[in-house]
């Protein structure tokens, strides 16, 4: 229990410390709300169906790039070997470092939802959708933190990271898609997309952490 | 109409196998490049303990 | 025991793979082409289905291939079963776009365009891009390269488990929503004899070329691997 919370204290100082860093994913996340509601022209009553889209791409691109960043910073100054080679087992790890992207993530997401709501009047901070986000992002992320362990000691990372995430990721983007849009009151289909979205979220989960100790293995 | 589309369906596939096979053999031959090179300096390696280097 | 029933195996099978490979793709082709009657409605265009089908089904042996393969690498460390999961995939995802081409090429005359959102094309395609990415992420990382070899075994396992759910999701958000009426042609009825007896013989001319294909995938990758390790040995020597 200690050692996942240690890391995770440690991954959050990090992430603090490195908050220029999660600043710009934020920043990036608002540009491209801002960049769609111009392409679209959000606020007209029309383009309302779209915006659970909007929404959803935008956290999933902000995720990865943020992701992606806050490992390779630890990959450059070598803190990532040093941290393995520490008697914490890797599966704590990796539990600390996707909680912590999973919390600076929330706060991302929750000032876009603000942003969204002022923007576009229409009311996105219900219980229901937060809860939505929440499970959402923890699916993403989860996902998103082992892809990016993995590919920072890669050349190319940058455009490697999406491209291998997203295809894994198409499940997750139409659950959360079609939940968000369910609970706007949009027309959304009849599966069960919270359900789906769930599934998917302990899927990602467990299966990341049973692979990430067997991934960094040496 | 229709005898065009399975004549392009056909050629298609055949084209597929066929370019996968020449990007194949392109890798080889780089490889078969690669080996070469090293053949030459393992024979210059070789030679060279007979000159004493500095 | 096992390396040597392989190292016997790598004797004679340029003896048995491509005149059975040939001899079977003949055979496909001239059944296909000739022999099969054409189909009563969609008449001789259907005839693509003895290409396509067999290409799936053999992708999807390739991929079951990368994923034990990939499990192999994990649990071994053993190299080269990296070599054969990088060979697999990469016939798997040759196949996987032949589908695609054949299908396309198919359903325009049939359905009356090339690509629609149907649940079995869309998870073709997100197939498609998840085998195509592990490629890309192996093929950015150096042939000796342990590390990348378990990322890239990782996350073929990744892919394999999120198929189903892939299937699930696109089955959701396609068919719950109204279908294009030229999808009728999907349902079609059981075939007729003659045709499911050229579907096996392509069946087994397509399988055989993609096991070529990907033995001699699998043979480059593992040529490279030695000459990697040469390299190096050749660059200590000097150094030394």
């Amino acid at each position: 229990m200690s050692p996942a919370v240690a890391v995770m204290a440690k991954d959050l100082r990090l992430a603090w410390r490195d908050r220029a860093g999660w600043a710009s994913a934020g920043a990036f996340a608002t540009i491209a709300v801002l960049t769609y509601s111009f392409a679209f022209d959000l606020a007209t009553g029309d383009v309302r169906p779209l915006l659970p889209g909007v929404l959803w791409t935008t956290f999933l691109f902000a995720g990865i790039f943020a992701g992606g960043q806050s490992f390779a910073r630890e990959s450059e100054e070598g803190t990532f070997d040093a941290l393995l080679l520490s008697p914490v087992s890797p599966t704590m790890i990796y539990v600390g470092k996707a909680t912590a992207n999973v919390l600076a993530m929330l706060a991302i997401e929750f000032a876009q939802l603000l942003l969204a709501t002022i923007l576009f009047g229409t009311s996105l901070v219900s219980p229901e959708l937060l809860v939505i986000v929440f499970i959402g992002t923890v699916g993403a992320v989860s996902l998103t933190t082992l892809l990016s362990t993995m590919s920072a000691s890669m050349r190319g990372r940058a455009m490697l990271l999406p491209v291998m995430a997203l295809p894994l990721l198409v499940p997750l983007l139409i659950g959360a898609v079609r939940a968000t849009a369910a609970s706007l009151d949009l027309d959304a289909g009849t599966a069960p997309w919270t359900l789906l979205l769930g599934v998917f979220a302990l899927w990602s989960t467990l299966l990341s952490v049973l692979l990430f100790p067997l991934a960094v293995e040496r | 109409m229709q005898l065009e589309f399975l004549f392009a369906g056909f050629a298609v596939f055949w084209a597929g196998i066929f370019v996968y096979l020449l990007m194949l053999q392109a890798r080889v031959r780089s490889l078969q490049r690669d080996v070469e090179r090293l053949e030459e300096r393992l024979a210059e390696t070789d030679a060279a303990p007979a000159t004493p280097r500095r | 025991m096992i390396t040597s029933t392989l190292r016997n195996l790598y004797g004679w099978r340029w003896l048995a793979i491509p005149p059975v490979t040939g001899v079977a793709v003949m055979a496909m082709i001239i059944g296909a082409l000739i022999v099969a009657p054409p189909e009563a409605i969609e008449g001789d265009v259907q005839r693509i289905l003895y290409l396509h089908f067999p290409s799936i089904l053999a992708a999807y042996g390739a991929f079951a291939v990368v994923f034990v393969a990939s499990i192999v690498v994990l649990w071994r460390g053993d190299l080269r079963y990296d070599a054969v999961a990088r060979g697999a995939a990469s016939v798997g995802v040759l196949f996987t776009g032949l589908t695609l081409a054949t299908g396309a090429l198919w359903g325009k005359p049939v359905w009356g365009v090339y690509w629609t959102w149907d649940a079995r094309l869309t998870s073709t395609l997100v197939l498609f891009l998840i085998y195509a990415a592990y490629l890309l992420a192996r093929a950015m990382a150096d042939e000796l390269d342990e590390q990348a070899a378990r990322f890239a075994a990782v996350f073929a396992i990744l892919g394999a488990f999120d198929i189903p759910l892939i299937m699930f999701s696109v089955t959701w958000w396609r068919t719950l929503h109204p279908q294009p009426i030229v999808l009728r042609g999907l349902e079609r009825p059981a075939l007729p004899p003659e045709m499911l007896i050229v579907l096996l013989i392509a069946f087994l001319g397509i399988s055989a070329l993609a096991v070529w294909l990907g033995v001699l995938r699998t043979d480059t990758e593992l040529l490279a691997k030695r000459t990697a390790v040469l390299r190096a040995t050749i660059d200590r020597r000097e150094g030394a």
